[in-house]
């Protein structure tokens, strides 16, 4: 084995290493490359059981963004979930947040609803009217004991 | 002497086994450092990383390739039969990528260089240790760490995270063989799963795994080469294949302890 | 005597149970080979191995100029480190490299020469030690003898200041042999390195060391010059060379020196006794270290064997030759006074001069001269007498020039 081959073949090496990095890093973890093409906003809910970092953000159905971070408020209360969306999605600051269900037991998502203000929502901005997640197991458990009327 | 030969003493034999064990750790943390530090002293020594970048890395990547296949086929395998039980067999590109990329990319990729780099490492430094070679760089005024453990150290941790990823990513690709192409689930549903479970904290943690490990391999493997000759149960060509043996078993149950410390930390 | 440059001071080393050395007190000048001898295992290379600084020493220590080795801080050590080189004695050659890549490594690793001037000098070095057409093998496709030369091509690559060797020439054939020792001896004239020699060539280390210690049960039994050594009536030393010396005519077809000595005492009593004749023929050859250059180590050994078979062709049975150091021959002749013994020289004048050695390419116009002197025998005085006597005669008396 001479030089310049071994050098092709741990150049070889290198590349396909590289773009599998690239691929676990850019298209799986959603590594931004480039900054500032999202903004982020803040919303308080009452619960947010179910919901974790990662979890898509969307409107109608659409992904706009993606949950950031989930804090608990201890002065509020409440939950603090930042929320990352897209620089060309346009909030009002009379949006609806609330916090939903894929499927019977699927994944939590939040659903952003817009309402009919002209103010936009900027970066670090709250949204004001949210709807916590609905708790399944307390339904069925009321449907179950006769708590429903 | 005569007289701790004479009556055993338990505590005290469990005092010299500590003395002993917390020796030979600082010994192989001090040949660690040793090696990390001449990666970066000059002149850097190119040539020699490159040929251990090829010997370590490239030349894994056809045995990555084919364990990384196999396992991801496997996992789709039993994934598929276990979801399908709860109905919730879109689930399976979630299960497949998260199981490789934290677990099983970076533990069999470290275990599969063992056996395939790391026991080579440590036989062929040991060979070097019994026939006076590392004595004669010695005499020649070469740093032999520096000289035989640097560049592979340096190439270790190149080459580690490289071929986990490309072990993580054929294994995706494995487990969307048998789940998409011969069980029938929707290709968009395992890749949009796939997308959307991984987060970058996971990847983070495979790679950070794969740099612990190779920090933990080639230390293992090299200071087990290098230290052939103060063996006391086997000399020469007996303690060079000594030497290996232990290199590879010390080396897998590390990397399985440090990966279940480095995942506590990280969760 | 000046100071010592390296000093050995009670010296002790034991491993295990084993006490290799007990209380070494040795003493190497600069510019000498000195040659340690002793028997296998005695702890030769131990010692060697402490001087270069691969072993600690557990009590005693070594002076290096007088100064202490282990009290040096650790760069003036390492700049000492780098005037030491090391012949091993199982060669120790990177066996993953070639030939030309150990030669070169020293220097590639701690020199800062360029490219071309590393190739040139490894080059010159693998040529002249007849190792020009294996520099891209493997040192496992080699003899041993061959990878002995390697490793004194490694060794002396980097023109070090100290050089230790140990058994340079163990497991060579005996014209190889000389070779080595033609070749220790001629660098170190030429780049007047201090040498340390652990060997068992007995008698031929003592034509190029200058000193030479005898290493027994630990410790330094006997230290002194070559002749020193030689005519030490210790019977433990004596054992121990005569016991290396006698199987010295298989190998050469030569009778050792102590031989001739022996020869020489017979007849010289003879003389006395009955005033029978005989005479002491010494041949000098003139221009060994030209040759060496022209030929390498092995084609000049080589010349130098012919000569010696095409002389034992013209003696008699009776008559003993042996190698009086590395470039003289002399010849005992029983019942041959000066006046035949003269003849003799010039009738193997006469056959010779121009007479080809057919080893090299023909054509080649590579000649050594050879002077030839009678010793005028008294009847008191030994064979080095003698010898001395015919060498201060020999200047001019019968030259002649065999050609290759």
């Amino acid at each position: 084995m001479n030089r310049t081959s071994i050098e092709t073949a741990v150049g070889i090496f290198m590349l396909i290493g590289i773009a599998c990095v690239g691929y676990l890093t850019i298209k799986l973890g959603r590594m931004q490359l480039i900054g500032g093409d999202h903004y982020t906003v803040s919303a308080h809910f009452q619960s947010v059981s179910g919901l974790r970092i990662g979890a898509s953000v969307e409107m109608a159905g659409v992904p706009v963004g993606r949950v950031e971070d989930i804090t608990l408020d201890l002065q509020r209360e409440d939950a603090k979930v930042l929320l990352n969306i897209e620089n060309h999605i346009k909030l009002t600051d009379d949006v609806m947040a609330s916090v939903k269900t894929s499927g019977l037991i699927g994944d939590k998502f939040i659903l952003l609803t817009l309402g009919g203000s002209d103010d936009l929502l900027s970066d670090g901005d709250e949204i004001t009217e949210t709807e916590s997640a609905v708790d399944i197991q307390g339904l069925i458990g009321k449907y179950a004991f006769g708590g429903v009327e | 002497m005569q007289k701790a030969l004479l009556s055993f003493n338990p505590v005290a034999a469990l005092g010299r086994l500590t003395i002993s064990l917390v020796q030979e750790i600082g010994r192989i943390g001090l040949f660690f450092v040793r090696g990390l530090f001449h990666i970066v002293s000059v002149p850097l020594q190119f040539g020699k990383i490159i040929h251990q970048i090829y010997f370590i890395g490239a030349k894994s990547v056809l045995v990555i390739c084919l364990t990384g296949a196999f396992t991801g086929m496997v996992l789709g395998l039993q994934g598929y039969y276990t979801l399908s039980k709860f109905g919730s067999e879109g689930f399976l590109g979630a299960a497949v990528a998260l199981s490789l990329i934290r677990e099983l990319g970076p533990v069999l990729t470290a275990i599969m260089i063992i056996a395939r780099a790391g026991s080579a490492m440590t036989a062929e430094i040991g060979i070097m240790r019994i026939s006076e070679q590392i004595d004669a760089l010695k005499t020649m005024g070469i740093n032999p760490v520096r000289f035989l453990v640097s560049p592979r150290l340096a190439a270790g941790l190149i080459s580690f995270p490289l071929l986990t990823a490309l072990f993580d990513v054929i294994g995706i690709f494995g487990g969307y063989v048998t789940g998409s192409i011969l069980l029938g689930i929707n290709s968009g549903i395992y890749f949009s799963r796939v997308e959307s479970s991984v987060r970058m904290t996971d990847v983070n943690g495979g790679f950070t795994k794969a740099i612990v490990f190779s920090v933990v391999v080639i230390t293992i493997c090299c200071f087990q080469g290098y230290y052939t000759h103060t063996r006391k149960e086997g000399f020469g060509a007996k303690g060079v294949s000594l030497s290996t043996t232990s290199a590879v078993v010390i080396s897998c149950v590390l990397v399985l302890i440090v990966d279940y410390i480095v995942t506590s930390f990280l969760l | 005597m000046n100071q010592p440059l390296i000093q050995f001071d009670n010296v002790n080393k034991r491993f295990g149970d084993h006490n290799v050395l007990k209380g070494v007190c040795l003493r190497v000048f600069k510019g000498e080979i000195t040659t340690i001898i002793g028997k296998s295992g005695v702890g030769k290379s131990v010692l060697l191995k402490h001087i270069i600084g691969l072993m600690e020493p557990d009590s005693g220590q070594i002076l290096f100029n007088g100064e202490p080795m282990a009290a040096m801080k650790r760069g003036e050590r390492r700049r000492l480190e780098r005037k030491f080189s090391y012949m091993f004695q199982g060669s120790a050659l990177f066996d993953s490299m070639t030939v030309y890549e150990n030669v070169a490594l020293p220097l590639k690793e701690k020199s800062r020469l360029k490219e071309a001037e590393i190739e040139k000098r490894v080059l010159d070095k693998l040529e002249a030690l007849d190792l020009l057409n294996i520099d891209e093998k493997y040192p496992s496709q080699l003899s041993g003898g061959m990878k002995k030369r390697v490793a004194l091509a490694r060794a002396l690559i980097t023109e070090p200041e100290i050089v230790l060797f140990d058994e340079p020439t163990t497991g060579l054939d005996p014209i190889r042999k000389n070779a080595v020792h033609g070749m220790i001896s001629e660098y170190q004239k030429k780049f007047g390195f201090t040498g340390v020699v652990v060997s068992h060539e007995i008698p031929d280390i003592f034509y190029i060391s200058q000193r030479v210690a005898m290493l027994e049960e630990g410790s330094i039994f006997a230290e002194g010059t070559p002749a020193e050594i030689q005519d030490s009536s210790d019977p433990v030393v004596q054992n121990f060379i005569h016991g290396l010396m006698a199987p010295d005519r298989e190998t050469t077809g030569m009778e050792s020196r102590k031989a001739c000595e022996v020869h020489f005492l017979q007849e010289r009593s003879r003389l006395n006794r009955h005033g029978t004749p005989f005479s002491v023929i010494v041949f000098t050859f003139d221009n060994i270290d030209e040759l060496y250059e022209k030929t390498g180590h092995v084609g000049g050994q080589n010349v130098m064997n012919h000569f010696i078979d095409m002389l034992r062709a013209r003696l008699r049975i009776t008559d003993t030759c042996c190698r009086y150091g590395l470039n003289r021959v002399v010849a005992i002749m029983d019942g041959v006074d000066n006046e035949s013994a003269g003849r003799l020289c010039h009738r193997l004048a006469q056959e010779m001069t121009g007479v080809h050695l057919a080893i090299a390419e023909p054509g080649s116009d590579k000649c050594f001269r050879i002077s030839a002197g009678i010793a005028d025998v008294k009847a008191e005085g030994n064979l080095e007498d003698a010898v001395t006597a015919a060498i201060y005669r020999a200047a001019g008396l019968y030259e002649f020039q065999v050609c290759e």
